[in-house]
């Protein structure tokens, strides 16, 4: 376990440091130091698009652990539930109308973002509550109910208003992290190690969860409160990824699922695990995504979506075929 | 009867506009062993879940220790009682030790760090359930009754001076359902007061103490242990049977 964990961190570091060297423009080690135009591509371009790739690949990961220990089920996570789409639906509704109310040092975007991905949990919520009844088919069609919904609002606001922009929102929609600079990298880290922080604190709640509502009830956590609780950070949390990357999918299901299985169910080590493939996963599916179609750079949500759907597909037939 | 370790008065539970418990009067004591019978929907599992706190009381009174249930926090109720649900799936991976260390969890410091006592009980725990092969198994690939003795033994280890088992021995091969009523037993002897909710009188008659009969809700029989059959077909429609040997008795089903 400690081995695979060293490999990984080996393997992170090493993909810190060689991606910002790789593209179509080749940089060599002596542009690193010296004024130069790879001098410029690498630090103002290359290094910042790798941290936010690392950063928000870790933090979708943590997010979708977070959502299925929470909901028990390892096919709820914040893309297929629709809380990202509901977060990029807030985010195109801020961008349409120029909003820029910021509160307590969040940007206007974050706010937005935030209330989408919110009435998202909400709305997941109240379904869960009347159905009293949290199983792979409800999740499912929560999603697919919940997606479509907000897919419709961006997709009304972009066709309503101006179509100037729509080019760029579109690319945004998509999932990308290629204008992101430094602001945007050191933002996300420090919500990133408040999220981990926050897992850790509560790392046996959310083991007992996993384990049931009623086996949580039983040995003395308020469920619902703590539930409320969990979703109130998770909506804040990926308002503000998605705020910056856009809805990037898959991340958040596919890693949780490998990193259980490496960190032999022990939790603290499934975290770790966690952090690390999801910032590996979405740095190299970055690369690929600007390395794929030369002179392109396709958003790195396509490329996550390319690999992670039919991912998706196995696991769900995986559990239909126990289920039935 | 004031000093009773739990007492309902007048309980009443109403959901979705159905009356699932109507008027229940009940003391339980110290050690008791108390099983609950009662046809499907007659209100057992409600009864459990209001007396561990999770569901609410919509009329009438529950006392803990004297002291009214919706006056505990859900932690404190824990330090007293432990509930095994009747469900016990497990959607996703979790690791024995970590089912049985929840046990601990009413007890938990801030930052949760075990502390000798913690440690202790798990090691009893463990010992006494047979249990230290399975410590690092995920609870997914556990046999139904492996699961049932580990959730067993986190009630023990949570040391809680009541248990609420609700059908623990469903699914469970005639060799698990044994060892689990032993155990049951044993924690028994040690004190403990235990109520249970089970279709399977015969195997659990012997064990208990009390039993308390629910029919729509309502009581139709809470006191000591007696065999009646016209009680029995008052609750079920079925007839029931006893025969004696030895000092045994066995009660069964006569079609």
């Amino acid at each position: 376990m400690s081995r695979k964990l060293l490999i990984l961190c080996l393997v992170a570091a090493f993909l810190l440091v060689l991606v910002p060297f790789l593209g179509i423009i080749p940089v060599g080690w002596a542009d690193v130091l010296r004024e130069s135009p790879g001098h410029f591509i690498f630090w103002s371009l290359r290094v910042p698009r790798t941290l936010v790739g690392f950063i928000a690949g870790a933090s979708l990961a943590l997010a979708g652990l977070v959502c299925q220990n929470v909901f028990k089920n390892d096919l709820a996570t914040p893309d297929l539930l629709g809380i990202s789409s509901g977060a990029a639906a807030g985010t195109v509704i801020a961008l349409k109308f120029k909003l820029r109310l910021a509160v307590l040092g969040m940007s206007g975007l974050h706010v937005f973002s935030f209330a989408g991905a919110l009435s998202a949990v909400l709305l997941i919520f109240f379904i869960v509550r009347v159905v009293k009844n949290v199983s792979l088919y409800t999740f499912l069609m929560c999603g697919i109910a919940i997606n479509f919904f907000f897919s419709s609002v961006i997709v009304f606001f972009q066709y309503v208003f101006d179509y100037a922009d729509t080019f760029s929102l579109l690319r945004w929609m998509m999932g990308g992290i290629a204008n992101a600079g430094y602001r945007e990298a050191a933002l996300l880290l420090v919500l990133l190690l408040l999220f981990l922080l926050f897992i850790l604190f509560f790392a046996r709640e959310f083991q007992m969860l996993s384990a049931g509502d009623e086996f949580a009830a039983g040995r003395g956590l308020n469920v619902g409160r703590f539930r409320a609780f969990s979703f109130l950070v998770l909506a804040f949390f990926i308002g503000a990824v998605v705020s910056v990357c856009g809805p990037i999918g898959f991340i958040a299901l596919v890693v949780p699922h490998v990193s259980r299985l490496w960190g032999g169910n022990r939790f603290q080590a499934t975290v770790a695990i966690t952090f690390l493939l999801g910032g590996c996963l979405l740095v190299s599916a970055d690369l690929l995504a600007r390395s794929l179609v030369p002179p392109l750079d396709i958003p790195v949500g396509i490329v996550t979506s390319m690999f992670g759907a039919p991912f998706f597909l196995l696991l769900l037939l995986a559990q239909l075929r126990k289920a039935g | 009867m004031g000093g009773s370790l739990i007492r309902v008065a007048g309980l009443r539970y109403v959901a979705g506009g159905r009356v699932i418990l109507d008027g229940l009067d009940l003391a339980i004591e110290k050690n008791d062993f108390l099983l609950i019978i009662g046809q499907n929907g007659a209100g057992k599992s409600s009864l459990l879940r209001i007396l561990s706190g999770i569901l609410p009381v919509s009329q009438g009174e529950v006392l803990v220790e004297g002291k009214s249930i919706a006056h505990y926090s859900r932690r404190e109720l824990a330090k007293r009682i432990s509930y095994l649900p009747q469900s016990d799936e497990f959607t996703l991976p979790i690791l024995v030790k970590d089912i049985l260390l929840a046990g601990r969890y009413p007890y938990r410091s801030l930052f949760g760090k075990l502390g000798r006592h913690d440690l202790d009980l798990l090691e009893e725990g463990v010992e006494r359930f047979r249990l230290g092969s399975l410590l690092t198994r995920n609870m997914q690939t556990l046999s139904g009754g492996e699961r049932k003795k580990v959730l067993l033994a986190t009630s023990f280890i949570q040391d809680v001076p009541v248990i609420l088992l609700d059908e623990p021995v469903n699914f469970l091969d005639p060799g698990s359902a044994v060892q689990l009523l032993q155990m049951l037993r044993e924690l028994h002897e040690n004190g403990r007061t235990i109520l249970l909710v089970s279709h399977e009188i015969e195997r659990f008659f012997s064990a208990s103490t009390k039993i308390l009969a629910l029919k729509g809700g309502k009581n139709r029989y809470f006191g000591t242990k007696v065999f009646s059959p016209s009680l029995l077909q008052d609750v079920f429609q079925v007839n029931f049977e006893r025969l004696r040997r030895g000092d045994k008795e066995i009660i069964y089903l006569n079609e």
